[in-house]
């Protein structure tokens, strides 16, 4: 079986961030880790091509960049696509995402990456291919290569796939039956649940039921009139020029704009980016998504201390929880250290 | 309340002369057999087949199965208010003839709630009865009313499913046991207080009882379940006989009778009993399909376990889908109430695997324990012994099955939902999910 690798411009040598807009390049001989992999899957799988693309250029003109990979692809033979490992870097781990899912929908072949579980890429992309649990650094190179070409031998010589615990990937929300690998029967798996739970010793569900967490509310403000409140939004609206090139659904970043000039937001400089929702009304007066309009009446009569000067927007529509909770705590932090008191969430 | 199993270790049947038990065998006169089948004139052509563990045979349509028992002290029949007067079970002596069944299959006509079992091959030990030696009557009716519908009662051959067991059971009345299996628990205020002294448990148990028509529903002691409001119940009660599977709800999510009485989870309480719980008892609940319903029945049995005292409770579901509100619910009620928890049913995760196990899910249901997949496809290859007709499979509306699913060469393709009781809410399964 032959096999092609997909891997960014850092591990290809190219260079780093300053390379990251890098459009895809294709290599008949086998660089940087694609050599490992190769060898790792010999004499099952061979890995006959490395194709690089910078990490910018993948996941902001993901058409374009996908569009030049499937007219190489289209031209090979390949019974398996690997992409990565990934570890942490978030950009990396979305392309891998980006072109795993584009090439399975297409080619209809097993893809295989590996990412850390903190990569944005794992809770994105995790239906979407074979994400092995992979280490922080690159440091890990070695170790999570491995898992990825022994999975990869599995699928070439047909052996039976075990579940996802087992192989090391992340689950990709498919649930099969299997037998009860300790051949203990139901009635007595419920009594060591039941004695467990009763006695308050750790046990473990056969089916976990998905929980939200719970994030306790801050405290009250104390006093309004002496508060800095912020806005924040998963309205997209955004100058009109999306400078930050946020995405319009799934998005994968947040901008942040300064009003400290404005009083309101006008229809013109100001429009939004959000595909969830009819943006006509919105677009009109930007204020609906933004309301600083309204903040600065109350910031004149007093009741608030002050509109802090900058808004922070991204896009709510399709964004997994992962990058919402990531975007939270990123913006959280600027606020907590620029000594905003407030923050005024709305959504659309 | 006291009820002595009298155990016999049946390892093989065979036909003969005269109906008796010696030594490990079984012999049934087929004759005797016949003519008990055809007290029931809707009855119209019947056969007897004895199927082993290993044979490359399959049974379709499987209809039910039952333990062939005698009462021999405490009451009158082994299915009080079916086949004989209205007295509690669960007290004196019933003998039963073990490790093997009696299963009813049909002649011809199959439907949405039939089954197959397979002695052999691959999916051998995916029903209990693939790992047992069975007697199997395969027989037709003139229930013409019913013939061609999806949903069968399978009235004739359930009921001379029943009372076959019992006049086969009746051979070892008078025989000493090879061992007698004791299911002795006192009222709930006659404990020692060792016992008192232990986490008090409860089963709660949902049997299938969604269809509004009659006759169609599992019964307690002939009553048809859609007809009651939860209930305490005594466990020896189930392990005597006053549960009659239904003939409703795709059949892998089922209980037989024969589960129903020999039921592996009540043993396992009662043997946890005095050591590590007080097992309460048993609250007998319902499913059922209007909403207002399904929360009577929950709040009601959160009472009935409130007022016992249960500090856990184990919650059976006979069923999926719609059925799975009533679980959840029930389970986040008990939570609720202070009750802790273990789930015992099935999944269905559709044929992809990617759909959402339960109808219903809460995160306070957080120790389940899977059975089995309703949406698993099985694979079976060609060559296999029919006993029964497979196209009933593929032709009458079986759960597990579609038109087509059986190929020219005999080979044939299923969903988990049609293989016989094959996920065991009872407890005896083997199997669960996992994520992949």
């Amino acid at each position: 079986m032959k096999a092609i690798h997909y891997i960014n411009q850092f591990f290809a040598g190219i260079g780093g961030e300053e390379m990251a807009d890098q459009t895809p390049v294709f290599h008949d001989k086998l660089i940087g880790c694609s050599m490992m992999l190769n060898a790792m899957c010999k004499p099952d799988i061979e890995v006959t091509n490395t194709i690089v693309c910078g990490d910018n250029y993948i996941t902001n003109h993901t058409e374009e960049a996908l569009k030049e990979i499937f007219a190489f692809l289209d031209t090979k033979e390949f019974g398996i696509f690997f992409a990565g490992p990934a570890f942490m870097a978030g950009r990396y781990g979305v392309g891998c995402g980006i072109i795993c899912k584009a090439v399975s929908e297409r080619y209809h072949v097993p893809v295989i990456t590996s990412m850390n579980e903190e990569n944005p890429g794992v809770e994105e992309y995790k239906a979407a291919a074979y994400i092995f649990k992979g280490g922080r650094k690159a440091t890990f190179m070695k170790q999570d290569v491995t898992p990825m070409a022994a999975f990869a031998k599995k699928i070439a010589k047909g052996e039976k796939l075990l579940p996802a615990a087992q192989e090391g990937y992340f689950p990709r929300g498919i649930r099969m039956e299997i037998p009860q690998p300790d051949g203990i029967m139901a009635a007595d798996r419920v009594i060591d649940m039941l004695l467990k739970k009763i006695n308050g010793e750790p046990f473990q569900t056969e089916l976990i039921i998905p929980s939200m967490e719970k994030i306790p509310p801050a405290a009250p403000v104390k006093d309004l009139s002496k508060a800095t409140i912020a806005l924040v939004s998963s309205s997209g609206v955004v100058p009109v020029d999306n400078p930050d090139r946020i995405q319009s659904a799934s998005a994968q970043k947040w901008g942040k704009y300064n009003i400290a000039d404005r009083d309101n937001l006008p229809e013109g400089v100001y429009k939004t980016i959000h595909a969830g929702f009819d943006p006509a009304a919105m677009c009109a007066v930007p204020d609906r998504g933004i309301p600083l309009d309204a903040m600065r009446y109350f910031e004149k009569q007093g009741k608030i201390g002050k509109v802090y000067d900058w808004f922070y927007v991204t896009v709510g529509t399709g964004t997994t929880q992962a990058f919402a909770a990531k975007f939270g705590k990123e913006i959280a932090k600027e606020l907590h250290d620029a000594g905003v008191d407030a923050v005024i969430l709305t959504s659309t | 309340m006291r009820l002595e199993i009298g155990a016999f270790h049946v390892k093989d049947i065979v036909f003969g002369d005269k109906t008796a038990y010696n030594a490990g065998v079984l012999t049934v006169n087929k004759e005797e057999l016949l003519k008990v089948v055809k007290e029931d004139e809707h009855i119209t052509t019947a056969d007897f087949r004895i199927v082993h563990p290993g044979d490359n045979t399959i049974l379709c349509p499987v209809k039910e199965a039952v333990e062939m028992r005698c009462k021999v002290s405490g009451g009158h029949g082994i299915f009080p208010g079916v086949l004989s007067e209205m007295e509690v079970a669960g007290s004196g002596r019933t003998h039963c003839l073990q490790d093997c069944s009696l299963i009813v299959v049909g002649e011809h006509a199959g439907g949405f709630q039939d089954g197959v079992i397979a002695m052999g091959g691959e999916y051998q030990h995916h029903t209990i009865y693939g790992d047992m030696v069975n007697l199997v009557l395969v027989a037709d009716t003139d229930e013409d009313f019913e013939r061609h519908e999806q949903q069968k009662k399978n009235h004739a051959l359930r009921w001379a499913g029943m009372r076959l067991a019992e006049y086969i059971g009746q051979c070892v009345k008078d025989l000493e046991p090879e061992n007698i299996e004791v299911y002795d628990l006192p009222s709930i205020y006659e404990r020692s207080e060792e016992v008192n002294k232990l986490p008090r448990v409860v089963y709660v148990l949902q049997p299938q009882t969604q269809m509004e028509a009659m006759g169609y529903n599992t019964l307690i002691y002939g009553w048809d379940g859609n007809h009651i409001l939860p209930t305490f119940m005594h466990p020896n009660e189930l392990l005597d006989g006053c549960m009659v599977s239904g003939s409703f709800m795709p059949t892998s999510s089922k209980i037989s009778t024969y589960e129903f009485a020999t039921n592996p989870m009540i043993k396992k309480l009662y043997e946890q009993h005095g050591k590590t719980i007080n097992f309460l008892g048993v609250i007998m609940s319902t499913l059922n399909v209007k909403m207002d319903e399904k929360v009577r029945c929950v709040k009601m049995a959160g009472q009935i376990a409130t007022s016992l005292g249960a500090q856990a409770a184990v919650v059976a579901e006979e069923g999926y889908g719609n059925p799975d509100v009533d679980y959840t619910a029930m389970l986040v009620e008990l939570e609720r109430l202070g009750i802790k928890t273990v789930g015992l049913s099935d999944e269905c995760t559709g044929r992809d695997g990617a759909s959402q196990p339960l109808v219903s899910m809460n995160p306070a249901t957080n120790a389940l324990v899977t059975t089995g997949n309703v949406s698993q496809l099985y694979e079976f290859p060609a060559g296999m012994e029919v006993i029964g007709e497979l196209e009933a499979l593929a032709r009458d509306g079986n759960s597990g099955g579609w038109e087509g699913c059986i190929r020219p060469d005999g080979s044939f393709i299923m969903e988990n939902n049609g293989m016989f009781c094959a996920n065991m809410i009872s407890g005896y399964s083997r199997r669960t999910c996992a994520d992949f």
